[in-house]
């Protein structure tokens, strides 16, 4: 009897041929996320498999898998020799300590076993149930399932506890986009919903140092290495803005000023994002949640850049991002209390619906080449995952 | 760098960590029976009595702790036991905080008010002050204004109603700096290490011998069972030659740093000064109405300037609540920064911060329109 841990994978039972790649890749980031972990792990059909891991680890690997994109689901069980007794003595043990109401699945693959499924099912059934009386069977709603999966190598495993996984798609499956990353509630769960559809990660985060000092950039880089988790390595670009914020502030109306400041963003996180080969821009933004998240004023940020902006929250309320970035972990950090990118600057009545040409007209006022050019020069990247 | 931030914490001093450095050869156990222990336990005492001698009259006793915020909540939660607690509302949080936490244990906290300056007002804490007093603990310096209370004048004015209440004072902001002996009507007197030259993780509870302390922490009965656990042998060898160091010339460190605040007040241009004129020299807090402090302090950072903000974290509506208690705008609570000096600062320090903060401000204003 031995313990493995077995994965599954959501979407990839749809590719056709080019499934292959999808599982290969699953497999490296599975295998990337458990390289410090003593074990090992093969494919199976349809599955992983982690085995040779020391019992105490178990909680440190579920963990890890359950950052993992694109794993359905785990299952914590046994590998036993396809032979009755032994399959029998595995399923008491595994339901041993369960109460309530139960049933046993079975799936054999095995076509050689002289059993048919039914039939192994009703006889475990009853073995479970003479050894331990605190449970009775249920098929139609049990509270415990005792899973029995007879493999065509000989071999069958056994689980009754199934924990989900994050689902979504392996990452580098989807391309490479870029996040907008301010340090706030929304953006790092919309990086974590990408990375999660299976898009590698580069960040970039505006600095408008001395406005913001160096705990709101701190928090910035714990964000990005806690989505990094998810995503792996992410390059954090940090973008100095304080001359862009104050050139703003200085020439055009206090009421353009996030709007003005949303385009110079979009612009140089564009540039950054070709550079580096991302093929998109990732917001936070979630339809109306402020003034400059406004169907017009998304409309005025957009205008100015051609790669396409990708909002996985735009649909989201408030209370529904929370609880993602709780979930994630993000939310204590996010919550921090610093000076943000935004706040010293923000006008009293923002302009909720700009109209593009008033924009375009304010905009004319500043240099806008050269400041973005002056940024790009200064950006720092760092490192993370 | 330009460090003022002194009220935060002070740079070690490097004569202190010298002295203490020994000891970390000398790595006894104090509380061994052999001789390098019993040296060690000489030792302490030694460093003990000269702490005490420092601040208190004979009848006093140091118990060394782990820090100024032990020592405070050792007092409190020893001696607030029943009835009544009333304190200033401009405490730090090491006493703040420990008296929401009596009102748990069923003792009833009052809170007396402040003046502009920070100052409690002693005829309101006075009237708070009944026969059911147990407790009553009064801030020697503010930590934030750099106010003085006259804490033996206000002592003996709570005794002189509450024969039997304990009074206790956190000295944190004072020891070391402002000079002063504990009265007879003071029973308890917090200090710290880290705020002269010492190391943070010691400071000590200055107490009156015959007050019976519980304990907040029980084990090995090291300090004569008032406070288990071994010793800091290394930071209280470090206090021991700072506390010295710092008592060699406590006036004349005290009129220098006069001169200093004198200096650059003077100096300053735009900003409304928050300490009052009696306050401890060591402390000035300002407002640039209407700036926000932290962006000031980030402008200075920049130059190399250190200084502190009204408070730890300036989000949007975390004010200083002692600076709101002295009945501040919203708009003046926002643009607070902290300066403090050490007896080490320099004229040319204060000056060349002056100078920078004027600037930043005027900056800023622009900015901000």
């Amino acid at each position: 009897m031995e313990r493995i841990i077995i994965i599954r994978y959501c979407e990839i039972h749809l590719k056709g041929k080019n499934r292959n790649y999808f599982e290969s890749l699953l497999e490296k980031n599975i295998r990337k996320s458990l390289s410090d972990t003593e074990c090992t792990i093969e494919r199976a059909q349809s599955r992983y498999l982690v085995k040779n891991f020391k019992e105490a680890d178990y909680p440190s690997i579920k963990d890890k898998l359950g950052k993992v994109a694109g794993i359905h689901s785990l299952s914590l069980g046994y590998e036993v020799k396809t032979d009755e007794k032994e399959i029998s003595d595995c399923a008491k043990f595994i339901m041993k300590d369960k109460q309530g109401t139960f049933k046993v699945e079975t799936n054999r693959a095995d076509k050689k076993y002289p059993k048919n499924s039914i039939e192994i099912s009703r006889d475990i059934g009853g073995d479970i149930l003479e050894s331990n009386p605190m449970l009775t069977v249920n098929v139609t709603a049990p509270e415990h399932i005792c899973n029995i999966d007879l493999r065509e190598d000989g071999n069958t495993y056994l689980f009754a506890d199934t924990v989900k996984g994050i689902g979504g798609m392996p990452v580098g499956s989807s391309g490479k986009g870029t996040i907008m990353i301010s340090g706030g509630i929304d953006s790092p769960v919309a990086a974590f919903m990408m990375a999660k559809r299976g898009m590698k990660l580069v960040a970039v985060h505006f600095h408008s140092f001395p406005y913001t000092g160096e705990a709101a950039k701190q928090k910035v880089i714990d964000l990005t290495k806690i989505v990094s988790g998810y995503a792996g390595e992410i390059d954090l670009h940090v973008v100095p803005f304080t001359h862009i914020q104050e050139a703003i502030h200085e020439k055009c109306p206090e009421e353009m000023m996030i709007t003005l400041m949303r385009r110079f963003m979009f612009r140089i996180a564009e540039r950054i994002s070709e550079k580096v080969g991302s093929q998109a821009l990732i917001t936070g933004e979630s339809l109306g949640q402020v003034a400059s998240q406004t169907i017009e004023s998304i409309t005025t940020s957009n205008a100015v850049v051609k790669m396409p902006v990708l909002r996985p929250l735009i649909g989201f309320d408030k209370l529904e991002i929370i609880e993602i970035s709780r979930k994630i972990g993000t939310y204590e950090t996010s919550i921090l209390p610093y000076e943000d990118c935004c706040t010293v600057f923000l006008p009293k009545y923002p302009l909720i619906r700009p109209k593009p040409e008033r924009v375009i007209e304010a905009e004319s006022k500043l240099d806008v080449e050269p400041l973005i050019e002056e940024a790009l020069k200064n950006v720092q990247v760092i490192k993370l995952g | 760098m330009i460090y003022l931030d002194n009220a935060a914490t002070t740079k070690p001093n490097d004569e202190a960590v010298k002295f203490a450095l020994k000891y970390t050869e000398d790595y006894f156990n104090p509380s061994a029976l052999y001789k390098q222990g019993i040296k060690l336990k000489s030792f302490l005492t030694e460093a003990a009595d000269y702490i005490t001698k420092t601040i208190a009259p004979s009848g006093y006793e140091c118990v060394f702790v782990s820090c100024g915020s032990e020592a405070d909540n050792t007092a409190i939660f020893s001696s607030a036991k029943r009835g009544n607690a009333v304190t200033t509302s401009g405490e730090h949080a090491a006493v703040y905080e420990p008296f929401l936490a009596l009102k748990q244990r069923e003792v009833e906290t009052r809170f007396a008010a402040l003046n502009k300056d920070g100052s409690v007002n002693v005829e309101h804490l006075l009237s708070l002050v009944d026969d059911k007093t147990s407790f009553v603990s009064v801030v020697h310096v503010n930590n934030e204004t750099g106010a003085i209370n006259d804490v033996n004048a206000i002592a003996a004015l709570v005794k002189k109603k509450a024969p039997k209440t304990i009074f206790h004072s956190d000295g944190v902001q004072a020891y070391g700096k402002i000079p002063f002996t504990i009265g007879d009507n003071i029973d308890y007197y917090s200090i710290s290490a880290h705020k002269i030259g010492g190391m943070k993780g010691t400071g000590a509870l200055i107490k009156k011998k015959k007050i019976c302390l519980h304990p907040l922490i029980y084990g090995g009965g090291q300090e004569n069972g008032m406070r288990s656990g071994t010793e800091n042998v290394f930071g209280i060898a470090c206090f021991y030659k700072a506390a010295e160091l710092k008592y060699s010339d406590v006036v004349g460190n005290f009129e220098k740093v006069k001169g200093l605040k004198k200096t650059f007040l003077s100096k300053l241009d735009g900003v409304t000064v928050i300490s009052g004129e009696n306050a401890s020299p060591y402390i000035v807090s300002l407002s640039a109405d209407g700036l926000k402090g932290e962006v000031l302090q980030h402008i200075l950072e920049e130059k190399d300037i250190i200084v502190g903000t009204g408070s730890a974290c300036s989000s949007r509506n975390h004010y200083s609540r002692v600076l709101k208690e002295c009945g501040y705008s919203s708009g003046v609570l926002e643009g607070v920064l902290r300066i403090s000096f050490a007896s080490d600062t320099t004229e040319k320090e204060v000056l060349t911060a002056a100078e920078a903060i004027n600037s930043a401000t005027q900056n800023l204003r622009k900015i901000m329109k």
